[in-house]
């Protein structure tokens, strides 16, 4: 019985909660720039700071504001990353 | 009255950061500037308040069901959902503040302080008005804590500090300090 219990009570409040958190996320949604998330696939994600920002998520920014550079990310630049990033951004 | 002195002795005497060694991590880390650490506290005292309230609610429901060793993983779960909560509002609400706080906000989640102030309300039967101000005295507590903290520490940047004292070593030290001032208030109020 405490098992059934136990297993019960958890799950329904994980459900009570994941509800909330689900609703709370749609109601203060943030909308961010589609490129944002194409620029950050496209790098290597390896946060590793070469670039001059904390993290490839600052470097993305940085890059669709205009800051940095389109080939500022050090490891991928072998990789085509700079190239990627063009592209993305004249779309 | 017995209410009020739950209340002033969790900020003074029993201040969770300065008297318990409990939620040192945020203590150090968002004290570098005032207004994160006023943002910071301002997060620390809502969690606080309402994860004390939901926990004390939940513990009589465990009680009940005779499930009082699900109170850990329950309390966390509470807790870990009211920070994400913070987390996706502060997001939307106020970004600069999103990217001060940074790692320390999902941090509050496994910060001892709310799970430490959550397990004491239990431990000490405490009803749940008296919860609530224990609550929010344990969150106005962290508050002045850390913005006397954050004070200092702002000061201590154009101060012609030894080089050994400089950067973290200064600041625990600072830290200790701090936490001796607050010994005085120890004996100040008996519950």
């Amino acid at each position: 019985m405490i098992f059934i219990n136990s297993i019960l009570l958890l799950g329904a409040l994980g459900l009570v909660f994941g509800t909330f958190l689900a609703f709370a996320a749609k109601k203060f949604e943030v909308k961010e720039d589609p490129r944002l998330e194409k620029i950050m696939e496209a790098l290597p994600g390896v946060n590793c700071g070469a670039c001059g920002y904390p993290g490839c998520e600052a470097f993305a920014k940085a890059v669709i504001k205009g800051e940095a550079p389109k080939d500022g990310c050090l490891p991928g630049k072998r990789q085509g990353v700079p190239e990627k990033i063009k592209e993305i951004m004249s779309e | 009255m017995n209410v009020f002195l739950i209340f002033m002795s969790a900020i003074l005497v029993n201040n969770f950061v300065l008297q318990r060694f409990l939620g040192i991590c945020p203590f150090l880390g968002v004290s570098k500037k005032t207004d994160t650490a006023v943002g910071m506290s301002l997060a620390v005292i809502f969690v606080m308040v309402l994860a004390s309230v939901i926990t004390w609610l939940l513990n009589g429901v465990l009680v009940l069901m005779g499930l009082g060793f699900l109170k850990t993983i329950v309390f966390i779960l509470v807790i870990a959902s009211l920070v994400q909560f913070v987390e996706i509002f502060l997001k939307k609400v106020s970004p600069g503040l999103y990217e001060a706080l940074g790692i320390f906000l999902p941090l509050i989640t496994t910060n001892c302080a709310i799970l430490g102030l959550a397990l004491l309300n239990i431990q000490n039967n405490y009803g749940l008005l008296e919860t609530i101000f224990n609550a929010l005295g344990a969150g106005f507590g962290f508050g002045l804590a850390l913005i006397l903290f954050a004070g200092i520490r702002e000061q201590l940047d154009f101060a012609d500090i030894p080089k050994p004292f400089k950067g973290l070593a200064g600041t625990l030290i600072t830290a200790g300090i701090l936490s001796m001032a607050f010994v005085g208030f120890s004996g100040m109020i008996k519950l």
